[in-house]
Parts: C-alpha cells; structure tokens; sequence
C-alpha cells in the first residue's frame, strides 16, 4: 500500500472540485475583513434594505450587513468545523488505537461505550444538550467532539487491529519497541489515509450540525453563523428579503459542504480499490 | 585441581607416561603451558591441533630433544625423563621411547642404505650382533611393507611413502613400549596413508603411542583418546569418537566443521581470527564466540566428567537457548505440542517440517510474538519470563517475507537504523555509522544512493540482505531465521545461506534456521531436529540425520527431497 493520498485526490474530478471550493471559503473567511467592510453584529438603524452600493446583500431586520454576516459566518462553520475534525478525530485514534493495543477487558469497555454512543442518535442528543444549555462556541466544539468519536475510534481500531499482524510492526517489536513507539512510528504512518478521510468526514458532519443547531435557534445567538442567519430570514420569509438573505446563506452551507463531501469521496475512492476503476483507467 | 583419572579399564595399572605441568618455553616465548596427560601401554592417544599449538614440542620434549627450557615432570615407568643424566636417558631414548618424525627430508641419512639405518639403532644400543640386527632390520622393513628389493636403496632413491616407512621401522627396531608418531601418515597419499594407519593400529598390543596430528582423519583412525591442544594448552580430552561427534569446546567444534571429510554434511566454515601468542587468560579467548569477562583474565583449568575434560571457564559450548516442555495452542489446535530443544552457543539448529507443522509458531513463540500456552523458555541459562529489550538485543528474527517485514516508507538506512533507535543505542550519527557497517558486513552497497532508496526499489535478495542487516545491527547471539529464502530463487539462495555461514563464523551466531527444505538444511546446519503436527519427532546431529534417519516422516522428507539426479534408494548418500 503505497498511496499519494495527495496526489490521487489531485488527479480526480470531484476532488478537484471539491479542493476549489474549500480554497474559496477559506479564503473569503480569511479575507472577510477586508471585503466585508461593515462590523457583522454591529446593528444600525438601517434594517432590511435591499441589496446597494453600500449593502451588497442589503441588511437584516437588526440592520446589520448580511454580506459580512455571509463572509463571518464562512469563519464560524470552518472554525467548528475543523476544530470538531480535530478533536474528533484525536479522540478516535486515542480510543480506538490504545482498545486495539491494550485489548482485554479495557478493549471491551470501550468497544461497548462506542456501541452505545453509535446506537443512540447523536442529533437528538446535540439538540438536547445545547438546548438545555445553551453552549458557547468553545463548547458547542467540545460537545460535537465529544460525541462523534466513537465511529471513527471504530473504524481506527479495527485498521489497528489488522496492522497489529502485519510483518514489519511484528519485526519492530523483536527490536523490543514499546506499543508508544509503534503506534507513533508504524500505525499512525500506516493509518494517514484512512484519518485523512475520518477528519473531512468529521468536519463536513460538524459544520453540519453547527449550522443546523444555530437554525434551529439553539446556540449562542451572538455568535454570527450560517444557521442563524438562515433561522432569522426565515421569520421573515413573507418578504423579498429571503432572495438575499435566505438563499445566500444556504447556498454558501450547501456548497461547503457539497466541497467536502467530494474531497472525502474522491479520498474514500482512493482508499478503496473497487471504487477506484474508471479513475484509473 | 587435579585429580586421578582412571580412563583405561584396570585402573590399579600405573600409566606408562604422567606427565604433570610440562612447561616449555624458548626464550621468552611459552610453547607448552602447564600440559597433564596420563597414557598407558596399550592406549593410543592423539594430540590434536593446529601447527604452531606446539604438538610436535611435546613429543620432542618427552624425548628430551628440544632445545627449550622444560620445567614440571614427564614421568615415564616411574622415572622422571626431565631428571635423568644425559646417559640414563639415552638408554631410554629409541630403546623404551621411540620417535618417528615428520618425514621431512634430512632426517634420514642420505650416504647409507636403509638396511643400514635400521640396524643402526640396534647394534649401538648393543642389544644384537651386526647380523642380527640386520636380520631384524629385515624384519621390520618387511613388516612395514618396504619391497625387499628397495632395502639396499638410498633414501633419496626412495618415494616419500617408502622414506616414512622406513622411519617406522627404526623407530620399532628396538620394540619401544612408547612410541611416539609426529605426523605420522601427513605426507602420504590417501591409500599408503590407510594402508600405514592399519599398521600402525595391529603392530603391538602392549604399546603406548602418542600420536601427534593436526589431522582429524589420522587421529579417528589411530587413537582411542584424543586430546586437543591450543596455544599450549589442552583445552578438551576425551575418547575419540566421543569428541568427534560431540565436540565441548568451541575450538574443538570449530576444528571439526573445518576439516573436510566425508560425514559432515554441514559446509566448511574456517574459525574466526587467527592464532595469536601470547595471550593473557584463555588462550581461545580471542577467536572464542562466547567469551565473558573471566576468560580475558585467568585461563581454565581442565574439570573433568565422565572421562571427559574441558578446559573453558564456561564449562564448554554453552547452551544458549532451550525449551521445555512448550506448547502453543490457538483453540483446540495444538500447532506446537510438548516441544523439548536446545541450542548451542555458534551453532545452527535446522527446523525442518512441512508448511502447518508448527515451526513458524514454535519461532513466535520463542521471539514473544505469541505467548506459550505452556512450558518455559530459557535463555542462557535464565529462565525468559518477561521480554525486555535485554532479551531483544540478543535474539533477533528474521521473517519469511522480507516485503512484508519491511515498512514500506522507510529507506534501507531508516530500516537499519530503528533497532538501534528502538534500543536507544548512541546519537543519531553513531546509529547512521553503525547501520552503515552492518549494511556492508551483508555484503550491500554502502553508497548514499543505495541507503536511501525504499524497499520496493530493492530486489527480493536485497530486501532480505536488509532484514538480516537490521536483525544484526543489534549484534545479537541468536538469530531466529524463519524460511528467511522462501521467496528467493536459487542463485540468490544460496547466497543468503553463504552469507549467514560467514556471519556465524565471523560473529559466533547461533541460528535457529527455520526451513521445508531439509536438502538446504543439511547444508547449513550442526543439528537437525525434524518437526511433525506441532511435535519434533527427530533430533540429532545432521549427518545422522541425513544419513540414517529414524523416523518415518524423517526418510519420506528425504526421499522427497530435491535432488538432481536418481539413486535406487531415493535417499541420497
């Protein structure tokens, strides 16, 4: 197995497609102070104006610019997004490494807190929890990390669990290396690909949810976020606002994720051959 | 400590010769060093080593004819040669000790006939008349197997054949009962030499013989005892073929797996180093594979058991690796059964057996890449309870498949250099320089182009050179090698076995060679033991092994050996 994960996400269509958008965000939410001009929380008495010279995308019903509450908010989803994907992830490969690693009972303790926490839906969870209390930013990305690590600590494992067998990992402990060595010199190697495409799966599922809570009104209401703003032009909905208020937003969530979604899938093609056929040819 | 040996069946019986702390030294330098041997009439017993040990001073030293400075005592019937006048001691001299010499060319006198020479001890030892002794004279030659009508000849006239037996014959003319034979038969063809051998053996019953070789061959056929000397010292003594087939000391064990003969089924290995005086401590100890630091120090004294004695603080060959009683079950299956096997120190171990009869498990097992259901492991003598990377610097393994034990994203040097990463062992430019070493003590290219490529830059022959490069970096004493040229092809085979024979040599390895190829095994290997559904069913030294096999699964593995051409028996040799 000797992949350029890279390289091959490079040469496929989706792939590139999918990179192109991600740069796009990225870079309007790197950018967003300059091109966004206006303050995004700061109200004025100017409220829902129609898209101008001034308001690019006119204003909301708090008279803030919902231009740089579009640019603003591309941060927020990449921020929890990629935090999430973090996290998540680091707490899948430290679950799911050490069961494989240490096995016997304390493999089994996991594995059936990984089943319990697979079993109930997470969304409702989420919902649940950040409505009861509200969370900031900061724990709303601990919430979502929390509770979606246990799939890919699963698919981690079992990864660990065949490598574990395999000729050179065999040959490094007759050197007498400590499972520490191993896992940090020949599994996390060895494993790149398969967290490369756990990560994007974590952060397409957190930017997700974020959006999706703030939609639903729960979560901090200072905070500026595609869901919240989608959750705000809906109320007013019986106007033309939504054309600028409504659809941008949904637009930037949808193509965000759509970006990660053929990254992972261009990354999971890779990773399995069957998928791999025409690519290739 | 020295005490009394009874070797020969009536012990009562005084020994013909004693002696006791033979020194002998020219100048500065030590020749013999504290030497102690017994013979008894009848008894043939064979000082065996390599020239310049000091073989050939002994038998001259117990003639009185050496020029060193003797110290200690050769007792010979009771008297001590080293006390007696000069006059006493040429009464003994080629009457009741006789001496036949290397026949090198100016021992015989060139301007007299045979008969001559022959008569000539007789007559000035007084015991004959001219005629008689001449008659006798006749006799002997006769005896020895001189054609009558050479018996006139010049010695310069005679073949180098003809020339020893005619020292053999002066040598017998006055009936000696010691006699003593510096390489007697070396300069002789195959067919005079086993022709002599007989001779020598049915001359005379009652006769003590001291026969000194460097010969092997002459020493199994002549000797009941052998005794092996090096650097001045004996280091082994026992019966004859005892020692042959069961060697205790690794300068004797080396000997035999240099000498080139027709039941050694293992290929010749040299022995490491050479001969260097003098040495403080064992005198082996720079060529020894198993050295520790008492051996540097103070040399060994002989300890005897069983009519055997070892000279070697270690009590000889040590036992670096045996298991007991160890079972390996996965559910029901029993794939290693009540296994029993040892390993020596620099020897190799051939595991022979089909692909599913446990050998590969019994090696996991052995490495602690599995845990034994059952029975114990010991390692130089201490019993393996937990695996630290004590244990991992001296056991090594190397895999069947060399693509599968090499991580693919690491370079030939990054491989070499993990053990020692591992271990931590040195800075990084000192773990860089030794891997560079051991890359080219496997005989691969140690140029930067080289060391940096990836494993599937390399050819299967490569990749494996690689493994065994990076089971060595750790200089270890044992190396697990499992099918470690399964995925080889011939040529490239064979240079891999080549190769782990000269680092044994070189390092003293022992080997557990793990393989289904019982033709290679006997190629490479001191012992085979021969494994069947998880059981050995068959251990012994290879030649017996290959040569007469004792159970069923054994001549079948043999009968279906590869083999280039048909024999009737199926069975090679």
């Amino acid at each position: 197995m000797h992949i350029d994960l890279k390289k091959e996400i490079r040469e496929s269509n989706p792939g590139q497609i999918g990179i192109v958008i991600l740069i796009l965000v990225v870079v309007l939410a790197v950018a967003a102070p300059i091109i966004g001009r206006y303050d995004p929380i700061q109200q004025s008495a100017a409220t829902l104006l129609s898209p101008s010279q001034n308001h690019w995308l006119g204003t909301n019903h708090v008279g803030q610019d919902i231009w740089s509450q579009l640019l603003y908010g591309a941060r927020t989803s990449l921020l929890v997004g990629f935090s999430v994907g973090i996290l998540g992830l680091l707490l899948s490969i430290l679950f799911g490494m050490s069961s494989a690693l240490i096995g016997g009972i304390y493999d089994r303790v996991i594995m059936r807190i990984v089943d319990a926490f697979i079993i109930i839906p997470m969304v409702i969870v989420v919902i649940l929890v950040a409505a009861y209390i509200k969370p900031s930013l900061l724990l709303l990305i601990s919430l979502l990390s929390v509770l979606t690590w246990p799939g890919g600590a699963r698919v981690i494992r079992a990864q660990t669990l065949s490598l574990k067998q395999s000729g050179h990992i065999s040959a490094s402990r007759t050197f007498g290396a400590g499972w520490l060595y191993i896992a940090w010199r020949h599994i996390l190697p060895d494993l790149m690909p398969i967290l490369l495409v756990e990560f994007i799966y974590g952060v397409r599922r957190a930017v997700f949810m974020e959006a999706g809570l703030a939609f639903l009104g729960i979560g901090d209401p200072m905070v500026v976020s595609w869901g919240t703003m989608m959750h705000d032009a809906l109320r007013f909905s019986y106007l033309d606002v939504w054309r600028w208020w409504l659809v941008p937003a949904g637009v930037a969530l949808s193509l965000t994720i759509i970006g990660l979604t053929f990254i992972s899938h261009a990354a999971e093609a890779v990773l399995d051959p069957r998928l791999r056929g025409e690519a290739v040819a | 400590m020295r005490r009394k040996r009874c070797l020969t069946q009536d012990c009562e019986v005084k020994p013909l010769l004693e002696i006791r702390n033979l020194r002998v030294s020219y100048g500065n330098d030590t020749v013999l060093d504290g030497i102690d041997l017994d013979l008894s009439s009848g008894e043939t017993l064979a000082i065996i080593g390599e020239s310049g040990t000091g073989k050939t001073t002994l038998g001259m030293s117990i003639m009185r004819l050496t020029e060193g400075k003797v110290r200690g005592s050769i007792k010979f019937d009771g008297k001590d040669l080293l006390a007696l006048s000069e006059e006493e001691m040429r009464r003994i001299r080629w009457n009741r000790v006789a001496m036949v010499f290397q026949n090198v060319n100016n021992v015989l006198n060139p301007v007299y006939s045979v008969l001559e020479q022959v008569a000539e001890p007789i007559v000035e030892h007084g015991l004959r008349n001219k005629e008689e002794a001449r008659e006798r004279a006749r006799e002997l030659l006769a005896m020895v197997g001189l054609s009558s009508s050479r018996l006139s000849a010049c010695p310069h006239q005679l073949s180098g054949g003809e020339q020893q037996r005619v020292l053999l014959a002066m040598a017998l003319a006055n009936d000696p009962e010691l006699l003593i034979l510096d390489e007697p038969l070396s300069s002789l063809d195959v067919a005079t030499r086993s022709e002599l051998a007989d001779l020598l053996k049915n001359d005379n019953g009652r006769r003590a013989r001291l026969v000194v070789t460097h010969n092997l061959d002459t020493a199994g056929k002549l000797a009941d005892r052998l005794a092996v000397l090096y650097g001045g010292r004996i280091v082994e003594i026992g019966g004859t073929q005892d020692i042959l087939q069961y060697p205790r000391h690794p300068y004797t064990r080396a000997l035999i797996r240099a000498y080139p003969n027709m039941t050694t089924v293992k290929d010749l290995q040299g022995i490491k180093g050479r001969m260097s005086r003098p040495v403080s401590g064992c005198s082996f100890h720079p060529r020894c594979t198993q050295v520790i630091d008492i051996c540097r120090r103070e040399p060994p004294e002989l300890s005897w058991n069983q009519g055997r004695a070892v000279a070697c603080h270690r009590g000889g060959i040590v036992t670096i690796l045996s298991v007991e009683n160890l079972s390996k079950n996965f559910g029901t299956l029993k794939a290693v059964n009540s296994v029993n096997m040892r390993i020596e120190a620099g020897e190799t171990l051939a595991l022979v057996g089909q692909s599913g009869s446990g050998k590969t498990t019994l090696a996991k097992t052995i490495i602690g890449l599995h845990q034994p259901s059952q029975g114990e492991i010991f390692f130089d003598g201490v019993k393996v309870i937990g695996r630290g990377k004590d244990f991992y610097r001296k056991v090594q393994m190397i895999f069947q498949n060399p693509g599968e034990s090499l991580s693919h994203r690491l370079s030939v040097l990054e491989l070499v250099m993990e053990p020692l990463e591992v271990q931590g062992i040195g800075n990084k430019e000192e773990r860089r320089q030794k891997a560079i070493k051991v890359i080219g003590e496997v005989e691969l290219p140690q140029a930067e182009d080289f060391i940096n490529k990836y494993p599937h830059h390399l050819s299967g022959g490569e990749m494996q050179r690689v493994a065994i490069a990076r089971a060595l970096v750790l200089d270890p004493v044992l190396l697990i090698a499992d099918e470690p040229t399964a995925f080889l092809d011939a040529s490239v085979e064979a240079k891999i076995l080549k190769l782990l024979l000269n680092l044994q040599e070189s390092r003293g390895l022992s080997i557990l060679y793990i393989t289904h190829n019982i033709a290679a095994a006997r190629k490479v290997s001191d012992r085979i033991a021969v494994m069947l559904d998880g059981r050995i069913v068959e251990e012994g030294p290879s030649n017996l092994v290959v040569t007469a096999p004792k159970h069923a699964y054994t001549r079948r593995l043999l009968q279906t050996a590869s083999s280039l051409h048909r024999f009737e028996t199926g069975v090679t040799q």
